[in-house]
């Protein structure tokens, strides 16, 4: 079995917050199409490594490739731009839009936008935003939204507005996704067509996924492959099954909930 | 899957469709501005159509302004600054531009605004106006130029820094102007003609002011820009644009995350804003006939400001609806109306919209019947013992301001336009965005 | 030589009025993390205010006699307390319901703040809306000349009492228990009140020790100026208020040390670019500064950049 070529390319990036080593040589390769977990303790680093990969912080080292493109330096509109896109842990959507907004703002990445074509309303304007309103209603279809595009994105239930942030970060056509507790807050029943979707975006969207999550459940079941990590070091990295034995990891969850027992 | 480049390439509308949907705002702006020259002004006389014409250089103001602080959630205290520079250069082009070309600082005739010049010895000289609405334009783009020069570095700083900086910018524009040489009066045409256009350019009249200026502006010119910006506002607002600058507003590093680049569309921000301000200057210095830096300081900003907070941070109807408001406002406080009245139909329609839309409130009911008696209580007052209310307006103002953080902090409207708050927009709006595919985001 | 002494020495003191208003902006943008645009009018009132009150107690009138100098003291103090309770009253009922609410709000109530301050102050049972000559409360005379440069009495003044009072409130911040509850809500509000601090007696305690200093700046602004003050609606007093905002700024807005090193330096800069380059663009080079600063040091000459969390 053949692995298919990686896709983004982390090593050894570090950062530390004073005297805080947030985290420390990270290193991932990440094949097209597969889906990864990054999973550890609350405090542990894990959303701190998606904010240097998205470019909210600088890496003090080491080095970042998204399908031979180099990251580091890069400011966060062009690393969305280069096909990195993410959801956030603490919920960050454009609050007093309308669900529709909210998704139609993130297809603007991939069109063109002059401000004279807007005021005249030009022809590829007019074609533009047309488009791009019936590629948001498509995305918000997928996910189970349509029936909520005109309310503010402020007023929809937990639940939906973390279905709304992974249709957002879709509308930006990623290579990659980066999804930050997806399943925060969710009930059993959500969580279980959750991983559904999760699913279904993968094969639909063709886009390689980096997941965060907290519940033991969707990350053994849905991740090809785990890494580990605990006060920003990397403590193992591994297919599911063998995370699960790891003493190491176990040990670095004694007192939470231990993995295996889901 | 096709890019969205090709979506929007074969999704493009009828040729045939684009040209009048480029051009109608032009022709209504054309049509609203001659309404209001020929038939309103003159049925309102003299003194009510100046209101009526202050309150429409208040209305590009503020709607400028609300691209800045309302879209894009970004603090401007420099607004009347930008007002300032486009009025210089536009009152520059116009006063030196007349005497160059026409030999003669008067009006020259109006062609363009059908407005005579028949009577004019060259054909030359009957070509006034189009100097005038030229040298707006300039001192449009003059102000757009101070925008992007401010906005570049400044735009790197969060809110209330910002806020600081654009206030700094204001005062030295003011500064700077004040500085500038005598100008030259205009029955000295002849010196004005030996000068070269450098050294004209910075006679401005110092601290004294650029007097003595050609008027111009009249009702058509300042409504046709008045229909002119609202229309290019909306468009901006309803376009992929516009949902950048709301972006920023609401969260700016979920924006980046998303592509927004947020410096570029801030800087944009500026610059479309500072634009029409600037333009909204040459309006007001042909207007009065003349223009002083000291005028538009940072009192003048605030004056913008509130019209902004107070119609709704991001709505452009609702900053036009407060800058009308708030320009009749003085007028009235000469000599108050009674308040209850008006407190009634708030009250009614409060009443009304809410419980068509099933949540009643009693809060903002309850909120009025209390001001709108306390005013009444103060207008009696004053009645009583003979006080002029209109001194008081910049304390009402600043409580104004007060309140509305307290009570309503969005502003009266929010982001809303006022017809999207009236009953039945939401429904007409589900319906649309039902229609799959249906043929296009905002209105045509 | 003596062109650059003098010139040296006006900008020490200026410096000092700034630092002493700096140090309120400084204090309420540590605790609060907002800008407070009123504090330039808490400026202007303590100025007027103590002409008001050398007026009740009647004492420097033109052509009277210099009263003794506590008499100055008495009414430096009379002012700072009257603004210090303004300064209570304002945060009680219009800032505080906003904790919490986004920065642009509460900066639009500041706004508000000072256009109320302002022209109320302009009100005729007020302070009127005329200029109005500052009481004479030191007299005049000059203690030595050093190199051509005359240290006058006022000088002393203002620079004795900006150091005194400087002073103080760094033993307030650094070694009183109130002082540790100020660091500590800074730091952050929502440990310290887990922590049993009362955080919002500390927030109005910063605010009223805050408007005091701006008040006792407007009293050593009289003495050291005299002459007629300008109403309280002016927008001299909103320019002064922003030059000691940007030294805040400068030296590292929400750092105290900061706040003083700032004002001192905007005060240098601001007399050497008067002296030096001319002085009709005075207020220009302030702004400049402040741009230069925030483009390449946001964080100020002391202050220290973080990074906010995601
Ligand atoms: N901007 C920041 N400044 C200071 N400390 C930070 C910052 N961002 C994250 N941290 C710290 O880094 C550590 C890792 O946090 P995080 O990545 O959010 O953990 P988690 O694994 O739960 O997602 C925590 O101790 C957090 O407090
Ligand atoms: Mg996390």
């Amino acid at each position: 079995m053949s692995t298919p070529p990686i896709v983004l390319d982390v090593q050894g990036i570090s950062i530390s917050f004073g005297g805080l080593k947030a985290v420390q040589n990270f290193s991932l390769k990440l094949p097209r199409g597969r889906l990864y977990g990054l999973i550890g303790p609350n405090g542990a680093g894990k959303t701190t490594v998606f904010n240097l990969l998205t470019g909210v912080y600088q890496a003090d080292s080491g080095t970042i490739t998204l399908d031979g493109v180099k990251l580091n330096g890069l400011k966060p509109h062009q690393i969305a731009a280069a096909g990195l896109s993410r959801t956030f842990q603490n919920i960050r959507l454009f609050g007093e839009l309308s669900v529709l907004d909210n998704v139609r703002l993130a297809c603007h990445l991939r069109g063109k936008h002059s401000i004279w074509s807007t005021i005249l309303r030009s022809a590829y304007h007019m074609g533009q935003e047309a488009a791009i309103h019936r590629r948001s209603l498509d995305l918000l279809g997928i996910l189970g939204l349509d029936s909520r595009a005109g309310e503010q994105a402020r007023n929809l239930p937990y639940g939906d507005q973390r279905r709304l942030e992974i249709a957002r970060a879709l509308a930006t056509d990623p290579k990659v996704l980066l999804l930050d507790e997806p399943a925060a807050g969710m009930n059993p029943q959500e969580k279980k067509s959750l991983r559904d979707l999760i699913r279904q975006i993968m094969r639909q969207f063709d886009v390689t996924i980096l997941l965060i999550e907290h519940d033991m459940g969707v990350v053994m079941d849905i991740c090809e492959r785990i890494t580990v990590l605990d006060y920003g070091v990397t403590i193992a990295e591994d297919v599911p099954k063998e995370i699960q034995k790891n003493p190491k990891v176990i040990e670095a969850y004694l007192g939470e909930a231990a993995p295996a027992a889901h | 899957m096709p890019t969205l480049i090709e979506q929007a390439r074969s999704n493009k509308p009828a040729a045939a469709s684009i040209l009048p949907r480029a051009i109608w705002p032009l022709l209504v702006g054309l049509a609203i501005g001659a309404l209001m020259f020929y038939v309103i002004g003159p049925g309102m006389g003299d003194y009510p159509s100046k209101i009526v014409l202050i309150a429409g250089i208040n209305i590009i103001l503020a709607v400028s302004l609300t691209v800045v602080n309302g879209f894009t959630g970004q603090f401007s205290m420099g607004h009347a600054g930008f007002m300032a520079v486009g009025g210089y250069v536009a009152a520059t082009i116009t006063y030196y531009g007349s005497m160059k070309l026409f030999g003669s600082a008067d009006p020259a005739g109006g062609v363009l605004s059908f407005t005579g010049g028949a009577d004019k010895p060259t054909a030359l000289a009957r070509w006034g106006d189009a100097l005038f609405i030229g040298s707006c334009l300039m001192g449009g783009v003059g102000a757009a130029i101070a925008g992007y020069i401010v906005g570049l570095p400044s735009l790197r700083l969060r809110g209330d820094y910002l806020a600081i900086v654009t206030l700094g910018f204001g005062e030295i524009v003011r500064v700077l102007l004040q500085g500038t040489h005598e100008q030259i009066q205009p029955w000295r045409v002849e010196d004005a003609l030996a000068k070269p256009v450098y050294e004209l350019a910075i006679s401005l009249g110092g601290p004294k002011g650029f007097q003595l200026l050609p008027t111009y502006t009249t009702l058509f010119w300042v409504y046709l820009f008045v229909v002119v910006t609202l229309i290019i506002c909306y468009r901006v607002k309803n376009s992929s644009t516009g949902r950048a600058f709301l972006s920023i507003r609401e969260d700016e590093i979920a924006a980046q995350a998303m592509g927004v680049d947020i410096t570029k569309y801030k800087v944009r921000a500026f610059v479309l804003a500072a634009f029409f301000a600037g333009v909204a200057g040459g309006l007001y210095a042909m207007d009065i006939g003349a223009i002083n830096a000291g005028d538009l300081g940072f009192l003048k900003s605030f004056d913008i400001i509130i019209m902004v907070v107070l119609g709704g941070m991001g709505s452009i109807s609702g900053a036009a609806l407060a800058a009308i408001i708030l320009t009749i406002l003085p007028e009235l406080l000469r000599n108050p109306p009674p308040v209850w009245p008006v407190g009634l139909v708030l009250i009614a329609l409060i009443a009304g919209v809410s419980s068509y839309r099933k949540r009643f409130r009693w809060k903002p009911i309850i909120v009025i019947a209390i001001a709108s008696t306390l005013l009444e209580v103060g207008r009696q007052i004053a009645l009583s013992k003979g006080i002029n209310v209109a001194d008081f307006r910049l304390i009402l103002y600043a409580l104004l301001l007060i309140t509305m953080m307290l009570v309503r902090p969005q502003g009266i409207f929010g982001i809303h336009e006022i017809w999207e708050i009236l009953p039945g927009y939401a429904r007409r709006e589900a319906a649309r965005n039902g229609a799959r595919g249906g043929s296009q985001g905002g209105k045509p | 030589m003596t062109q650059f002494l003098q010139t040296l020495f006006d900008g020490v003191t200026v410096g000092c009025l700034y630092a002493l208003i700096a140090l309120g902006y400084t204090m309420v943008y540590g605790i609060l993390k907002f800008i407070n645009f009123a504090h330039s009018d808490v400026f202007a009132l303590g100025v007027w205010m103590s002409i008001t009150i050398a007026g009740w107690i009647g004492i420097g009138a033109a052509g009277e006699p210099v009263p003794p100098w506590y008499m100055g003291v008495l009414v430096m103090l009379l002012a700072m307390g009257v603004c210090g309770a303004v300064g209570f009253t304002v945060e009680r009922i219009a800032y505080r319901p906003l904790r919490g609410a986004p920065r642009i709000n509460v900066l639009i109530t500041a706004i508000g703040v000072s256009l109320f301050l302002q022209n109320f102050g302009q009100l005729r049972w007020i302070f009127g809306a005329y200029p109005k000559a500052f009481p004479t409360l030191l007299g005049d005379q000059t203690l030595f000349s050093l190199a051509g440069v005359n240290f006058r009495l006022s000088d002393a003044a203002v620079i004795g009492t900006a150091v005194a009072l400087m002073a103080a409130l760094q033993y307030l911040i650094f070694r009183t228990k109130m002082g540790a509850a100020m660091r500590a809500v800074s730091f952050s509000p929502r440990n310290a009140s887990l922590m049993g601090i009362n955080v919002d007696l500390v927030i109005s305690f910063t605010f009223v020790v805050g408007t005091m200093l701006a008040a006792a700046a407007g009293f050593l602004y009289g003495v050291k100026y005299g002459g007629q003050a300008k109403q309280t609606a002016d927008s001299m007093w909103v320019m002064l208020g922003l030059k000691a905002f940007v030294a805040a700024v400068v030296g590292g807005i929400g750092n105290v040390r900061g706040a003083v090193l700032g004002g001192l330096l905007i005060g240098l800069i601001e007399w050497f670019g008067v002296a030096y380059l001319g002085s009709q663009y005075r207020d220009a080079y302030v702004f400049a500064i402040l741009i230069l600063v925030l483009l390449f040091r946001p964080a100020g000459v002391l202050g220290k950049a973080t990074i906010e969390k995601v």
